[in-house]
């Protein structure tokens, strides 16, 4: 059966993924962006290829997005993260699920896409401009919490009186961050406090264009169980998480590759 | 002492300097993007010239007088501000006026200095321009006139008589009442006696007469009716000319003098018609119409207009007061009395300006629709220059009408600073993408 290619190209993480004609998911892979995105892409690629028994050169098509997707000579297009979460939403959602709003935690941007009957993108916002509300944030206060990314969601679920993070900047919160751990405070309420201030940054941005059930979670962030959490109060709406939240992207890319060639064949 | 009055003004030379040279470059490079269009219709070439001549100089950084004021060394020139100065009276007086309003990185980073960091790129640009008195535009300047439109331009007032002298035109921000019709002509009377002292006994014995006004309403009308032709050839589908380029040649008008500007604009009209009836068109009819709302973009500032145009869309229709709202509306004369010709003028200043200055301002609403329609508009870009409040604030309710006519629209937030291109680029990327697969859609059916 033919196979289709996604490179999802961020900015901390580059994942490849490959579905076959039916839009099943054969393969996916994770690793950090680096410093030559080109490159590391490629080689990305090429091993999942290999872990696969597929050879490059059988693939049609190869569908490049995220921030360097300009940057992937191999691929045959190239789609803004937008289409290419919507894309993918549909299918990583839970089954029997209709999403209407996709809320993407990437580690450079976040964005709230909202879809229309048909899954096509209806409207979408997007944060851009600095680190709030980003995976970026969570980044720069793991570090002073000396917590692995991974652990904060666990950590938090644990708080038993979330502290306020006032801040947004991240530089500012993580100043705030640090006069909390001087002042004793629980590291898990200090986290579970990170996620809220990142949560409202968040659904500020979702209500201004409006939410529509069922709400799905991609993106790096929505592995974070604490952040879920906290996006579902913020939001007061229960939030699907995607099976492999980080590769939405990229299996994505890989549908539109599927889709575009099975509508002319 | 006096060597530190060297070294002070050696150091102004040396920022001045600087300052040019960013100016040279980033004009250079917005006009770079125009000029390699391939399909650059031959009458563009005139409007790019007179960009040229103003934002551009040699390069030790000393800037030519634009083609205008070569020649006319015994003619006075007045600066303007937003579209409420009627330049039919300083044409009448024998005066030029030039717009001032600014769009310059460069000059917005000095003007940074010189206001509270919340005020709009435009005001800083312009008072960045004004302090250093560097390009003719505004060294030439005899004196400038400033509308109460927004906060930031009514306070920029104050800032700028440091640098010029300064005529403050107060504009009643309620249309619809006869005070304030009353008193907006009262001003009219009063700026038109300042001009006329201003251009002193040297012209025509310091009057401006019912002839030369009725030459130069009409000299102004055909201007204006050169631009309702582009206006109509705009809405072409496919397009005969990207946004960028149609609204470039707008935007020339303020650098320019109106019979030289009306000419050129005629050519460039003839050629597009031309190019309708041949078939010939710069656009896929596929390629997503866009109207471009909100705040002006000013050139050197051509990001907005560029970024869309190079993700795909074609901006088939702006409301800029640097772009179709300045000329769209012609002074109607009915009688050719002085009295008659001032009200007449006062009545096109004031009523048919929808710039969010003023309040209530249904009319905007009301001529965002009408274009949405005549333009057969896919979606809009609301330019938000920061600090901008009052284009922001009319996002709300131009939102929900829009939203009633299911006509998707985009927020941009910016201001001059090439900072968030990249961003800006996906962001503008994907809506012109959600619009192109809205649009095929809607042609299958």
């Amino acid at each position: 059966m033919e196979c289709y290619g996604g490179i999802d190209a961020g900015s901390t993480y580059i994942k490849a993924a490959i579905v076959n004609g039916n839009g099943g998911i054969q393969g996916c892979k994770v690793v950090p962006t680096g410093i030559d995105c080109r490159n590391t892409a490629r080689e990305v690629f090429g091993e999942l290829c290999d872990e696969l028994g597929l050879s490059p050169s059988s693939i049609p098509s190869v569908i490049s997005t995220g921030y360097g997707r300009r940057l992937i000579d191999f691929a045959s297009k190239d789609v803004t993260e937008i289409k290419a979460h919507a894309a993918g939403g549909i299918r990583t959602a839970p089954a029997g699920k209709r999403i209407g709003t996709i809320i993407d935690i990437g580690g450079q941007d976040s964005k709230v896409i909202i879809l229309d009957e048909d899954g096509e993108t209806r409207n979408f916002a997007m944060n851009d401009k600095c680190a709030a509300g980003t995976g970026r944030f969570l980044e720069v206060l793991s570090r002073v919490l000396k917590v692995d990314v991974e652990n904060l969601g666990p950590l938090s679920l644990e708080a038993k009186a979330p502290c306020r993070i006032n801040s947004l900047c991240a530089v500012f919160a993580e100043s705030e961050v640090i006069s909390l751990l001087a002042r004793g405070k629980d590291r898990a309420d200090i986290i579970a406090g990170i996620h809220m201030s990142l949560a409202k940054r968040i659904s500020g941005m979702a209500k201004r264009i409006g939410v529509e059930s069922d709400v799905l979670m991609t993106g790096g962030g929505a592995l974070n169980p604490g952040l879920v959490a906290a996006l579902e109060d913020e939001l007061m709406t229960d939030i699907h998480v995607a099976e492999n939240p980080q590769l939405n992207g990229a299996i994505g890319a890989a549908l539109i590759g599927g889709n575009s060639n099975g509508g002319r064949g | 002492m006096n060597r530190k009055t060297i070294k002070e003004s050696d150091q102004l030379q040396r920022r001045k300097a600087r300052f040019a040279q960013g100016l040279v470059h980033s004009a250079e490079t917005a006009l770079a993007g125009l000029e390699d269009d391939p399909d650059l219709p031959q009458g563009m070439r005139y409007f790019i010239d007179v960009m040229r001549g103003a934002f551009t100089g040699d390069q030790k950084g000393r800037f030519s007088n634009p083609s205008h004021f070569q020649g006319a060394d015994n003619r006075k020139v007045i600066g303007t501000y937003c579209l409420m100065v009627p330049e039919e009276l300083i044409y009448a007086a024998g005066a030029i006026p030039v717009r001032l309003c600014g769009g310059s990185y460069e000059a917005s980073s000095i003007g940074d200095e010189l206001v509270p960091r919340d005020t709009c790129p435009v005001v800083k640009a312009s008072l960045g321009f004004s302090s250093l008195n560097l390009i003719s535009l505004y060294q030439r300047c005899d004196v400038v006139i400033i509308p109460t439109t927004c906060d930031a331009k009514r306070k920029m007032g104050e800032e700028l008589a440091a640098f010029t002298e300064v005529w403050m035109l107060e504009v009643p921000h309620v249309k619809e009442s006869e005070g304030s019709r009353r008193q907006w002509l009262e001003q009219l009377y009063a700026l038109k006696k300042n001009i006329e002292k201003l251009t002193g006994k040297r012209f025509r014995g310091g009057k401006i007469r019912r002839k030369a006004l009725d030459a130069a309403i009409k000299m102004v009308g055909r201007a204006q009716y050169e631009a309702r032709r582009l206006y109509e050839l705009r809405r072409a589908s496919p397009p005969v000319i990207p946004g960028r380029e149609a609204m470039l040649a707008i935007n020339a008008y303020g650098f320019d003098t109106a019979p030289e500007w009306t000419e050129a604009m005629a050519l460039l009209n003839d050629e597009l018609k031309t190019r309708r009836r041949e078939g010939r068109s710069v656009y896929s009819e596929h390629a997503p119409r866009i109207l471009l709302a909100g705040s002006p973009p000013i050139f050197p500032n051509w990001k907005v207009p560029s970024l869309l145009e190079e993700m795909g869309a074609v901006i088939v229709a702006d409301e800029s007061c640097m772009g179709s709202r300045y000329l769209y509306d012609p002074v109607g004369t009915t009688e050719k009395s002085v009295t008659d010709m001032m009200v007449a003028i006062a009545a096109r200043y004031l009523m048919p300006c929808v710039c969010p200055s003023f309040a209530p301002n249904e009319d905007r609403l009301y001529r965002l629709l009408q274009m949405v329609d005549e333009f057969d508009i896919n979606g809009i870009v609301y330019h938000v220059l920061k600090g901008c409040v009052i284009y922001d604030f009319e996002l709300i309710r131009v939102e929900k009408v829009m939203k009633e006519r299911n006509i998707p629209v985009l927020r941009i937030e910016t201001d001059y600073s090439p900072e968030d291109i990249e961003q800006l680029r996906t962001r503008i990327e994907a809506f012109v993408e959600m619009l192109g697969r809205k649009k095929s859609k809607m042609k299958r059916g």
